[in-house]
């Protein structure tokens, strides 16, 4: 089975270059866009099977490219993780309602973000659903 | 018939002819008289000779008597009415004249006369050596002794010539004139003098009290010119009289000045005249005229209107005016053109909010700017340190183990700014829920472990079990605990202990106290205060590194503070320190209380709605509470409805609880109500539609407090019993 593949749409080369690795160890494989026009084209292109998104974008905010992800019609149902410097408190329900499926502050608990991500691919069903059904 | 000359000699006192006890007491007139103290003025007005004269000298004419106004001492006030011939002579030849009564003719013995008839408040009659008869007669005010009307200095027997001699001879005039003088005297009888000073009495009494009420009189018409004068004078308030109603009854310069109506426009005129259009058509002048009568003191700040039209800041102070009966008659009202001082303030507190926002702003940058290079050091340090790259040697991964606990200290610092940021704005936010506290006890204890764990300090809880849940947003209480066990860590020498407990407030069964002590070194006395002040650290142990912003125990503090508790220190310098603090119980009438209060219970119905929130897959049970609880608050009329939420069990569905109060009685309404609310919010609903209602109605005739009350009664027993049947339906 080939490896997932996961674009970061961040507009910090350092982050990029930092977090790589660690999604590479995890087995999948890394795209980038730095501001939200090449984060939409890019998806369109690579087809990710995840969107790891900053909200503070150059080009337009996060929430632009969380709503454009939604209405993509051959994408309509890939999942997003909120990755931003934000504070929760003001934007952590704003982007679950936008349709992200986590929200992290930078910086992340590695364990927690890939847990997150596991979950998001519907990979490591979480314990929760197994108790409710 | 002669009388016998022993019984002459000296001062004799007639016993008074019986007469009615004074009035004086029964009047209030008097009795006012005698609550005030009398001054020296007041005195000498009463008993002003130049009043007097007229009715004395009336009086001593037609009876025939010399009569005299004194004083309670005996001093003459005026001279004498109608002298008599004896007067004449003493007074007359002898200008050393000086004994205690002017009307007696003796120096051995002083005439009590006026001090007896002060005494008695009754006229005495007294008899001198020579035979010569006069009558005193007391004038009170209350039981304010003023003086005394003496009446008389004639015979009421043929005179005596050994008598006569021996007082000629005492006094040093001569004998032949006294003699001559006391054979020409008609004797006036001791009963004629004692109906004489009887009359006296009462015209005395008459004329004390009318003088009494002229003075009166006078001192109020002069206090009401002086009050009149500055009212009048007072020009930068306006002073005016409303009836019930709002009619104006009085208006001074200040309120024509400020509002541009002349007293004889605006006398009979509603002031109703001085508000806003706006104002009036909400009918603000009649409820603030009904809060005025139920209160009897109103203050209130708001627009008025000048006659020109122009509006300014006012501020109102309304005083109830009471008649002798207490009832409320009408209202003085006190207004203030305060249009600058309210300019002023409104632009410091703009200036000040602006302030505020650009601190905001710049913390909130700066602690976002600081996350992002922060970010990638951690990323690129955690790919290195968990063997990404290769292999690390010992030396080298405790190296970047101990940069990641910097990197830890350096997140937390990033996120104390923006707290504060929040603090300064006075946006700093909790999300209250109900939440066990033993179990943010054991997770901020799991937090904590390895660092202690590196101390060789001892981590223990102590816990009781069957504590009940707290009213606490657990993200924030978490955070308090992790920062008061780090600082008992930071503070505390290797092989150290540190407890976290919990219990009841002693004083307070709504509070539960939570502590954090420690073994370590302990607060001086005089830093005891200071530890929660900002960027305060206390310099307790020169080798202790210094490390962190000083910010944690201010924004524990304040987080304390939000949820409605209090924290405080015990310590001593050497022995360990405990921090306390309180946070809420959780109550349902406590949650409900002042949303019922803010509702209309009169309508009498109250709906109790439950929903059932079931976890999809994915998304953290923390989270999906949130959105739950986010969901529910769209649906219902805030300030009016209220969601109660019921943590279920880990991992199983969560129930939901909405109280509708409304004065609709058919909870079907309100139930598709909420389920269209539903629906349109969150259209792939976590939210099981309504799985059922219950529709209350609240007793007529209850107070406020007992129908909450009852509500929240009700409420218990319908959750309860809710809980009951699903738990067995599963």
């Amino acid at each position: 089975m080939s490896s997932k593949k996961i674009l970061i749409v961040d507009d910090d080369q350092q982050l990029v270059l930092g977090l790589s690795p660690r999604l590479k160890s995890n087995g999948y494989s890394v795209v980038s866009a730095m501001d939200a026009v090449s984060a939409i084209a890019m998806t369109r292109k690579e087809m990710p099977d995840l969107v790891i998104l900053d909200l503070g974008l150059p080009a337009g905010d996060g929430y632009e490219v969380l709503e454009r992800l939604r209405s993509l019609t051959d994408h309509p149902t890939i999942p997003v993780i909120v990755l931003s410097a934000r504070g929760p408190a003001d934007n952590k329900l704003r982007s679950l309602n936008a349709g992200a499926a986590a929200f992290f502050q930078k910086p992340p608990d590695n364990h927690e973000f890939i847990t997150a991500i596991r979950d998001a691919l519907g990979e490591t069903p979480a314990l929760s659903t197994f108790l409710l059904t | 018939m002669r009388p016998e000359l022993s019984e002459d000699i000296g001062l004799c006192e007639y016993s008074p002819a019986p007469s009615p006890a004074p009035a004086y007491y029964s009047n209030r007139f008097a009795a006012e008289a005698d609550s005030m103290e009398l001054s020296l003025q007041l005195r000498t007005d009463l008993l002003d000779g130049d009043a007097w004269g007229e009715i004395l000298s009336t009086f001593s004419e037609t009876v025939r008597v010399g009569v005299a106004l004194t004083d309670a001492q005996g001093q003459l006030l005026g001279g004498c009415q109608n002298r008599q011939p004896a007067w004449s002579l003493v007074h007359d030849s002898r200008s050393d004249w000086n004994t205690g009564c002017p009307f007696c003719l003796s120096t051995h013995q002083p005439c009590t006369a006026i001090q007896d008839a002060l005494r008695t408040g009754l006229p005495v009659v007294v008899r001198d050596q020579a035979g010569f008869s006069h009558v005193a007669v007391p004038l009170s005010l209350g039981k304010h002794h003023l003086g005394a009307i003496l009446a008389g200095q004639v015979f009421d027997l043929y005179p005596d010539s050994l008598a006569l001699m021996r007082v000629a001879k005492e006094l040093g005039i001569s004998m032949p004139k006294l003699w001559d003088l006391a054979r020409k005297e008609r004797p006036v009888s001791k009963a004629i003098l004692m109906a004489a000073g009887n009359l006296l009495a009462a015209l005395g009494k008459a004329f004390v009290r009318q003088r009494y009420s002229g003075i009166l009189e006078a001192q109020l018409a002069e206090t009401n010119r002086y009050f009149r004068l500055m009212v009048e004078s007072v020009s930068d308030h306006s002073l005016f009289t409303v009836d019930l109603e709002g009619y104006v009854t009085s208006w001074n310069r200040g309120a024509e000045r400020m509002l541009g109506y002349t007293e004889v426009e605006i006398i009979g005129n509603n002031f109703s005249c001085t508000f806003i259009p706006e104002d009036i058509r909400l009918g603000v002048p009649e409820e603030q005229m009904n809060k005025a009568r139920l209160t009897s003191r109103a203050r209130d700040q708001g627009w008025r209107v000048r006659a020109n039209g122009e509006r300014f800041w006012a501020d109102v102070n309304k005083t109830a005016l009471r008649d002798d009966a207490g009832r409320v008659r009408g209202f003085a009202v006190i207004m203030q053109d305060v249009t600058e001082q309210k300019k002023i303030a409104t632009a410091l507190n703009d200036a000040r909010q602006a302030r505020e926002q650009l601190q905001e702003r710049f913390l909130s940058h700066v602690s976002h700017e600081l996350r992002t290079p922060l970010t990638a050091i951690y990323f690129f340090t955690t790919n290195v340190a968990d063997g990404l790259f290769g292999d690390l040697s010992p030396e080298q991964h405790e190296q970047l183990v101990l940069a990641l606990d910097n990197l830890e200290q350096l997140k937390g610092m990033v996120s104390d700014l923006l707290d504060i940021s929040r603090v300064d704005a006075h946006k700093l936010t909790i999300e209250p829920k109900p939440v066990s506290p033993a179990k943010l006890i054991a997770d901020a204890l799991n937090t904590c472990r390895t660092s202690a764990d590196e101390k060789k300090i001892t981590l223990t809880s102590n816990v009781t079990s069957s504590l009940p849940f707290v009213w606490a947003d657990p993200s924030r209480i978490r955070q308090i605990l992790t920062n008061l066990i780090d600082n008992g860590i930071k503070f505390t020498p290797e092989g150290g202990a540190i407890t976290v407990s919990i219990r009841s407030s002693p004083d307070d069964e709504s509070l539960l106290c939570l502590s954090v002590s420690d073994t370590g070194c302990g607060i001086g006395p005089k830093n005891l205060e200071l530890v929660f002040e900002r960027l305060t650290q206390i310099e307790v142990n020169p080798k202790a590194a210094r490390s962190g912003l000083g910010l944690g125990l201010f924004i524990a503090k304040e987080l304390v503070l939000e949820h409605g508790g209090r924290i405080w220190v015990e310590s001593q310098l050497g022995q360990g320190s405990s921090f306390f603090f309180t946070l809420p119980v959780f109550s349902l009438a406590k949650l409900c209380a002042p949303i019922l209060n803010a509702a209309n219970l009169n309508s009498g119905f109250v709906t109790l709605i439950t929903i059932d929130a079931v976890a999809p897959h994915a998304i953290e049970q923390g989270e999906q509470r949130l959105e739950i609880q986010k969901v529910l608050q769209h649906c219902i009329r805030p300030g009016h409805d209220m969601v109660l939420p019921l943590d279920g069990d880990e991992g199983s569905p969560h129930r939901y609880f909405i109280i509708a109060c409304s004065d609709i009685s058919d909870s079907f309404v309100i139930t598709s109500c909420v389920e269209r609310e539903l629906t349109k919010i969150s259209p792939a609903s976590k939210l099981k539609t309504v799985i059922s209602s219950r529709t209350l109605s609240v007793p007529e005739g209850m107070c406020e407090p007992d129908k909450i009350a009852f509500i929240v009664t009700e409420v218990e027993h319908l959750v309860q019993d809710h809980r009951m049947t699903t738990e067995t339906l599963q």
